[in-house]
């Protein structure tokens, strides 16, 4: 060995982790760090060569185009079809994890259909989906795309809280149906209350799934309820000082993830390492 | 009044039969112990009883009224369980409240009864903190709080004390049993512990393969067991089993001891039989021998004292039983000495059939 | 007014009820809705909606832009996955034992996996940019000399963007699971090992592997599913180009159905990416033990 004594060779070590940690995080953050900047530059900043590392102000302006054009709204509509639709997908999700873990209903082969919804590749039933949505005129509505983003986000919903709700004791359950409680109080009264930080880790994750969607927003909305992921891709390929609007509209759309991270972060990494061991 | 009657109850589990067709008939106010080994279908009646289970065939009665096929909040039950099933994110007062909230009772009159149950179970003060800051005992006390706060018909206990460390059971086993005497009401609970069934119960029900083996007072049962299986299960320790073969007034012991049996009537001379000798009813002999006792030698093999008493292991008709004597009586293995066996309170038992003769 | 019946004998059927009717709505209608279609000749000049069996499904074996596009998926697909998977375990490794500040750190390199991938794209196009980009600046910088490369452009090129872009967007995902794994492996066993002289390779795949295998067969899982559908980044970063050199079987797919309304042509080639996906997945479960 080194020869070194032991609390050095620890030193060192620690040193060692320290320095790779923050290289990793420099690589992983950069291009975040460079995204947001080049929304806070002028023009004449975001095209200087070489590069500017850091603009020598903060400029709103390019934010200011965004809002003054309407195009800041995409970020609402994004808003609003994620939230309603997390909200529904929770509670018809969490209902039927519910059904399938305490009554067993419909069997393995249930379960087994609704998770493999999972895989499904949203390109196969986009195209039928659309063609769909053009028969009941649902294409470029609030309402088409909250049942879209419902429906799939409910196998992962059901799967996950399939895992938080076996965890519940069943003598709860029970004990509540005898002190006085119908099926559907003991539902509201003990089984939601129990499996609280799951349906917040599952939340999260579904909304977030919502807000990053952009195939199905892309092929399913037209200009009413344009996503901000659609309306940063309607920046590409344009004149070059789109760069200011796609990098202001991406920061736009991040930043909402960002704080719902940030406030629901303890649950999070529960509810990622129990969707993989759950399985 | 009987306050609780099934009659002919049924449970399968798919192709398993847990309980194969129970009779009873539960009086008003008496507190019926429901007790036998794991397996046995104590735990299924109890929940089919509550309705949380449904049955497969038979009916169920609670306070003269057909619950067969009624919701569990509507059989007019209370009901302890083994886990204590509190609540986490209640408070304790409110855990007791439960029940009552859920029934759309007054604030006031929910006050008072959680202030009473409180006060009879001496948790008065626990009643802000959350199940996770009390300890065993305590949560047991806040759940048994829960169910005395409701007025119901009948109280269910499913082996409420069996996480408790053998102590606080003792304790809450007391508590129990004031608090029926206190409260009068009708109670079943659920046990796989025969202590608790013996000091506990008004009646014993012993259950077998789901099937009622014997049922009645705990001294009866303890003393006149119809069954090998009820003699055994019940008493501590186990009551001896020795092969014999029977003569026309007693029995033959393998290493040809002879005893005669008073009151034993019916015995066919030469057939095969045990004889059941409970441990407690084993002395050591002293200067007469009873009216009905033996008296043989015997040399000691092994000695467990457990304070006032030990239990002394000895050969017996070629067999090895175990006889709980006086702590000063016996001093070490090895010791000859003379036992005295009250023969009128032995048991003779087909060895084939397990029933009493 | 006896009841005969055990009640609440539906709740169980009710709950589910609302979930089945919508994923029956958007998950199976579609598809049965394509099969059908995909036996039909309806595209944009043609409603005719006769049958014509399996026409489309043999102009799939000829269709070689179809086969190029599934290589090109393949081919992002076997080159991150083991990228994530390795770079992932020696991250997880890395914050396995505590340190001051291992929160911040786990923070902050979590921010890759929670933007959306069509803004990651965005963003490294961003960064690629042959002139105004940092990234030609940095290399310019170790190579001593101006550095010109036309990343999004360049055939050469372009597929080290577009994994570099999927590495770092997902690489935090793997890490994320892998190190919730490897805090669950029992310490005793790995230091049982250690006092006994293992070397760490040997540690690792005989007692920390099998340990975390579970977790890390699902997550290789989900993402080999993912990348197989990639569309996202590809799009914000190419769009299939140049030509159709990054062209993946989602984007043939969606052009195929939306720039050239080949209504069920696209409905075959849906089919088969759903054949496909379902044999890999019987696969990898089985193979992975995933499955007693």
């Amino acid at each position: 060995m080194s020869g070194l004594p032991l609390h050095r060779r620890a030193g060192f070590r620690l040193s060692f982790r320290y320095l790779l940690a923050a290289l990793l995080v420099i690589v992983f953050c950069f291009p975040v760090y460079w995204l947001f900047i080049i929304s806070f530059k002028t023009p004449d900043e975001i095209f200087a060569f070489p590069p500017v590392w850091y603009p020598a102000s903060l400029q709103f302006g390019n934010y200011w185009v965004l809002f003054k054009d309407g195009d800041a709204g995409t970020v609402w509509n994004s808003l609003v079809l994620a939230s309603v639709s997390t909200f529904f997908a929770m509670i018809l999700g969490t209902v039927a994890a519910y059904s399938l873990v305490r009554f067993k209903t419909g069997g393995e082969n249930l379960a087994v259909w609704i998770i493999s919804q999972r895989m499904m590749p949203p390109v196969a039933i986009v195209f039928p989906l659309f063609l769909l949505y053009v028969y009941f005129g649902w294409v470029d509505t609030y309402f088409g795309l909250i049942i879209l983003y419902t429906a799939f986000s409910l196998p992962y919903v059901i799967w996950m809280m399939r895992g938080y709700i076996e965890d519940i004791p069943l003598e709860l359950e029970e004990s509540a149906l005898i002190d006085g409680c119908s099926r559907w109080e003991v539902l509201w009264k003990v089984v939601l209350p129990m499996a609280r930080s799951g349906l917040f880790a599952t939340a999260v994750f579904t909304f977030i799934f919502a807000w990053n969607d952009f195939l199905f927003a892309l092929v399913l909305t037209r200009t009413e309820v344009t996503t901000y992921t659609v309306q940063v891709t309607h920046y590409f390929g344009g004149q070059s000082n789109f760069w200011a609007k796609i990098a202001a509209m991406s920061v736009l759309g991040t930043i909402p993830v960002f704080i719902t991270v940030a406030i629901m972060q303890r649950y999070l990494v529960r509810g990622i390492s129990m969707g993989a061991v759950k399985g | 009044m009987s306050d609780l009657k099934i009659s002919n109850l049924h449970k399968h589990y798919g192709g398993f039969h847990a309980v194969k067709g129970i009779d009873l008939d539960v009086p008003s106010g008496e507190f019926t112990v429901l007790v036998g080994p794991s397996g046995c279908g104590k735990s299924t009646l109890l929940r089919c009883i509550a309705g949380l289970e449904e049955t497969s065939q038979g009916t169920i009665e609670i306070g003269g009224r057909d619950v067969t096929y009624a919701r569990p909040r509507d059989r007019d039950i209370a009901m302890v369980f083994q886990n204590y099933a509190l609540y986490p994110y209640l408070s304790v007062k409110e855990n007791i409240a439960f029940g009552l909230r859920a029934r759309k009772f007054a604030e006031a009159e929910i006050e008072k009864r959680v202030s009473r149950a409180a006060e009879m179970l001496a948790i008065g003060h626990l009643l802000q903190r959350f199940p996770r800051e009390l300890s065993g005992g305590q949560r047991q006390r806040v759940a048994i709080g829960r169910a005395i706060v409701r007025d119901a018909i009948l109280y269910l206990f499913d082996e409420p004390l069996s996480n408790l460390d053998a102590q606080l059971r003792d304790d809450m086993r007391v508590e129990i049993k004031r608090l029926h005497n206190e409260l009068g009401r009708t109670m079943i609970y659920v046990t796989h512990d025969q202590i608790e069934a013996m000091t506990l119960a008004d009646r014993i029900v012993l259950l077998r393969d789901g099937l009622i083996e014997q049922q009645g007072a705990p001294l009866d049962l303890f003393e006149r067991p119809k069954t090998r299986f009820v003699a055994g299960f019940l008493g501590s320790p186990k009551m001896n089993f020795v092969d014999a073969t029977a003569t026309r007034t007693g029995v033959k012991l393998a290493d040809g001891t002879t005893l005669d049996l008073p009151g034993q009537k019916g015995l066919k001379a030469g057939a095969a039989v045990v004889l059941g000798l409970r441990p407690q009813f084993i002395t050591v002999a002293g200067k007469t021998v009873a009216k009905g006792h033996a008296r043989v030698p015997a040399v000691i093999e092994l000695l467990q004292p457990t304070g006032s008493r030990v239990q002394a292991t000895l050969p017996l008709g070629g067999a090895s039983i175990v006889a709980e004597l006086a702590a000063h009586d016996v001093s070490k293995p090895g010791e000859k000495i003379h036992i005295d066996l009250d023969l009128t309170r032995a048991v003779v038992m087909d060895p084939q059939s397990g029933q009493v003769i | 007014m006896t009841a005969t019946v055990h009640p609440d004998r539906n709740f169980k059927y009710w709950l589910v009820a609302p979930a089945i009717f919508l994923l029956l709505l958007i998950g199976l209608f579609p598809l049965i809705y394509s099969l059908i279609v995909s036996f039909m000749r309806i595209d944009m000049m043609d409603t005719d909606t006769s049958f014509a069996w399996f026409y489309n499904y043999k102009t799939l074996f000829k269709d070689s832009r179809l086969w190029w596009s599934l290589a090109h998926t393949l081919l992002i697909t076997a080159v991150a996955l083991p990228i994530e998977l390795l770079l992932g375990l020696a991250m997880a490794y890395l914050f396995l034992e505590k340190m001051p500040g291992r929160q911040v750190f786990i923070s902050l390199l979590v921010l890759p996996t929670i933007i959306s991938p069509i803004v990651a794209g965005a963003t490294w196009r961003l960064l690629f940019d042959n002139r105004y980009g940092p990234i030609n600046q940095i290399l310019g910088w170790f190579a001593g000399e101006p550095v010109n490369a036309l990343w999004t452009i360049n055939p050469t090129l372009v597929y080290p963007a577009i994994i570099f872009c999927e590495v770092w967007q997902w690489t935090p995902f793997m890490f994320l699971i892998l190190l919730a794994a490897l805090s669950n492996v029992d310490k005793s066993q790995t230091e049982a090992a250690e006092i006994d002289g293992a070397r760490f390779i040997r540690t690792f795949r005989y007692i920390v592997l099998p340990a975390i295998w579970p977790v890390m067969a699902i997550a290789i899982l989900i993402r080999g599913l993912d990348l197989f559908r990639i569309f996202d980044i590809v799009w914000a970063l190419t769009q299939g180009g140049p030509g159709t050199k990054t062209e993946t079987i989602s984007i043939y797919a969606y052009v195929q159905g939306f720039k050239q309304f080949e209504t069920s042509y696209t409905a075959a080639i849906a089919f088969l990416v759903v054949f496909i996906l379902t044999v890999v997945c019987v696969w990898a479960i089985r193979r992975m033990g995933l499955v007693k």
